[in-house]
């Protein structure tokens, strides 16, 4: 339905994407992730044949974004950066205006804005000038704008900015209910919030593609580390047998290195990538493994964590996390207390609850 | 086709919704309201104004050559609007487009399905309608002064005059619309536009200084030269031809520069 192939920009000297290439299958929703800065918006905009690519070409519903743009241009919706809004309209005016503007028939209008409004809680709001709208509010109008002559294709650019967290989970479950007869793409920098809507991510950083995956995987991949790797001293079958058996251990191999002193091997293990076990033996993996090696007696020379492009775009966006947390404790400190409740304990078993917390503190921002 | 109209319709009945809903344009229209009546009667009532002057004439004695009030005044009075309007439509047409990239709809508009041309000449007609409704009131009382007229005045005359100003307006406002999808800064564009319409406003005088074939040419391109003669009553189809072409040349600008910032922007 939407397919990139080898996209790159080039704002003067300075790239702002590189060789970004993904397809998103009709009814899918593909979230991009990344910090600040990565290309999300620019490559956005190279889909919606707003901007145009450098190199590369992208398509929609087998269009040219470039070439035939008129024909897409009418088969998406687009919520860009900053929503594209009238001040000086009311909500209903202004969706009726973008309807038509959209090429829907005014006979449908009055229908199709409805229930714009309805998917997007503004039907209160209705006859309110825009410029009177809260943030929250103009983000949905922004939505509703990009859904009311229900497209093929969305793209939404930061969807759930300056929501509160009600509103977030609003807007997420809306996100989720349009998928099927609707292909979505979403950006965020929000890490938790691709897990909770989207089927797949890519992970953005500097311009790249860095990691396509579906959330489950990239979550247990970002948060223990996909594998370590390992430089040991001792007999490698009973070795390789030894760690073969210890729990999330997915596999072992052994890599040739000539520089290596006498018995000693290089291997990289494999961490196990299912979410349960994943994620929980991403905290413990490496000591398991570690007094596993070192209890049997063997000499553990070097270990460390592999992946480690992943581990700085990851670190990236812990990192604003932590920011909107300490900027916005106040607010969360007067949410809801079962949410606090949440959040104060991390070792709930079931996976969905446990990337509640995680999400609290950025749905504040 | 239909399609391409109903287009232009959306952002035409979008733009005057702008006019009338925005305290700014009322402004517009109270200044140039009140200037232009100041100067309805101080042409043609003031003591130094064209009643008085032809009292003086008859008192003194002198019938030769009989002044045509009526016609004395439409002349200087559309004169004094038109440069009026030089002031007033650059800020008119200033936000046009700039407004647009500034908010950030220009991304609304184009990534819709709709040809930048239906977009420019929604928004050129959106602004010579709001420019129509300020020229328009100023009939009534032209209406109730030269009704009074002995003999009476034919109101095509008056009428001419009149469509003559807001043919200007449409040149005027479509180039002003153009320098306007230049930048995001409206008064950037207000300032740009001045200059043009100054420039296109005294060109005359250039070729006349100039002078040959190339001044000739360059005279017929002037704003002042072309409106007076229709102000005067003169219709020449080639002043009716240099206004349409400044529409035109606005419009096609306006839509081809959109075009190129959809290419280049880098």
């Amino acid at each position: 339905m939407i397919e990139a192939d080898h996209l790159s920009k080039i704002y003067g000297t300075t790239s702002a994407i590189q060789d970004i290439t993904f397809s998103v299958e009709k009814g899918e929703i593909l979230g991009f992730l990344g910090p600040n800065g990565a290309g999300k918006t620019t490559t956005m905009r190279i889909l919606t044949g707003y901007l145009p690519a450098t190199s590369g070409t992208a398509r929609i519903a087998g269009f040219d974004v470039h070439e035939d743009s008129m024909a897409v241009r009418q088969r998406i919706g687009y919520l860009p950066e900053n929503p594209p809004l009238y001040p000086d309209m009311t909500v209903e005016g202004y969706l009726h205006f973008v309807g038509r503007l959209k090429g829907v028939p005014a006979g449908d209008r009055p229908t199709r804005v409805k229930l714009a409004m309805k998917r997007c809680g503004l039907l209160d709001k209705r006859q309110v000038l825009i410029r009177k709208l809260s943030k929250g509010f103009r983000q949905r109008v922004g939505i509703a704008q990009a859904i009311v002559h229900d497209p093929p294709a969305i793209i939404l650019d930061e969807p759930t900015v300056g929501l509160d967290p009600r509103q977030i989970i609003e807007v997420r479950n809306l996100i989720k209910s349009l998928a099927g007869e609707h292909t979505i793409i979403l950006s965020t920098h929000i890490l938790p919030e691709v897990s909770m809507t989207c089927s797949r991510v890519a992970i953005i950083n500097r311009g790249q593609v860095v990691a396509m995956n579906t959330p489950d995987q990239l979550m247990a991949q970002l948060t223990g580390g996909a594998g370590y790797e390992l430089e040991v001293e001792g007999d490698s079958a009973l070795i390789q047998q030894r760690l073969q058996q210890l729990p999330g251990v997915k596999a072992i191999e052994e890599i040739a290195d000539e520089t290596l002193p006498e018995a000693h091997q290089k291997y990289r293990v494999t961490l196990d990538a299912e979410p349960q076990t994943g994620q929980k033996m991403g905290q413990n993996a490496g000591r398991t493994i570690a007094a596993a090696i070192v209890s049997a007696g063997w000499g553990l020379h070097e270990m460390r964590r592999v992946q480690v492009s992943l581990e700085e775009v990851f670190l990236e966006l812990t990192t604003e996390e932590t920011i909107s947390e300490a900027a916005l404790s106040e607010e969360a400190a007067q949410s809801s207390s079962a949410a606090a409740e949440t959040a104060t304990s991390p070792e709930t078993p079931a996976p969905s609850i446990e990337t509640e917390p995680e999400m609290s503190p950025e749905t504040r921002s | 086709m239909r399609i391409v109209l109903s287009n232009i319709i959306a952002i035409y009945r979008r733009e005057l919704q702008g006019y009338f809903a925005s305290p700014f344009a009322y402004m517009i229209a109270g200044v140039f309201w009140l200037l232009s009546g100041f100067f309805f009667v101080s042409i043609l009532l003031s003591s130094e104004g064209l009643i008085a002057q032809v009292a003086v004439r008859d008192q003194v004695g002198i019938t030769e050559p009989p002044i045509d009030i009526v016609y004395q005044f439409l002349t200087v009075f559309l004169g004094v609007l038109g440069s009026l309007a030089l002031f007033v439509l650059p800020i008119l047409s200033m936000g046009l487009y700039a407004e647009e990239r500034k908010r950030g709809t220009i991304e609304l508009l184009a990534t819709s399905p709709v040809t930048n041309w239906a977009v420019a000449l929604g928004k050129l007609l959106g602004v010579v309608t709001f420019f129509t409704t300020l020229v328009l009131p100023l009939l009534v009382y032209q209406s109730i002064a030269l009704g009074a007229a002995d003999p009476p005045v034919s109101p095509t005359v008056m009428l001419l005059g009149h469509f003559a100003l807001i043919l200007l307006g449409a040149a005027i406002l479509s180039l002003g619309m153009f320098i306007s999808s230049l930048t995001d800064s409206t008064i950037l564009a207000a300032i740009l536009t001045f200059g043009l319409i100054l420039l296109l406003w005294v060109i005359d005088l250039v070729a006349n200084s100039i002078g040959g074939p190339v001044g000739d040419a360059l005279g017929h391109l002037s704003l002042v030269k072309n409106y007076t003669n229709l102000t005067q009553g003169i219709v020449d189809s080639s002043s009716l031809i240099v206004f349409l072409s400044y529409i035109v040349l606005g419009l096609f600008l306006t839509a081809q520069s959109i075009e190129a910032f959809r290419f280049q922007r880098s």
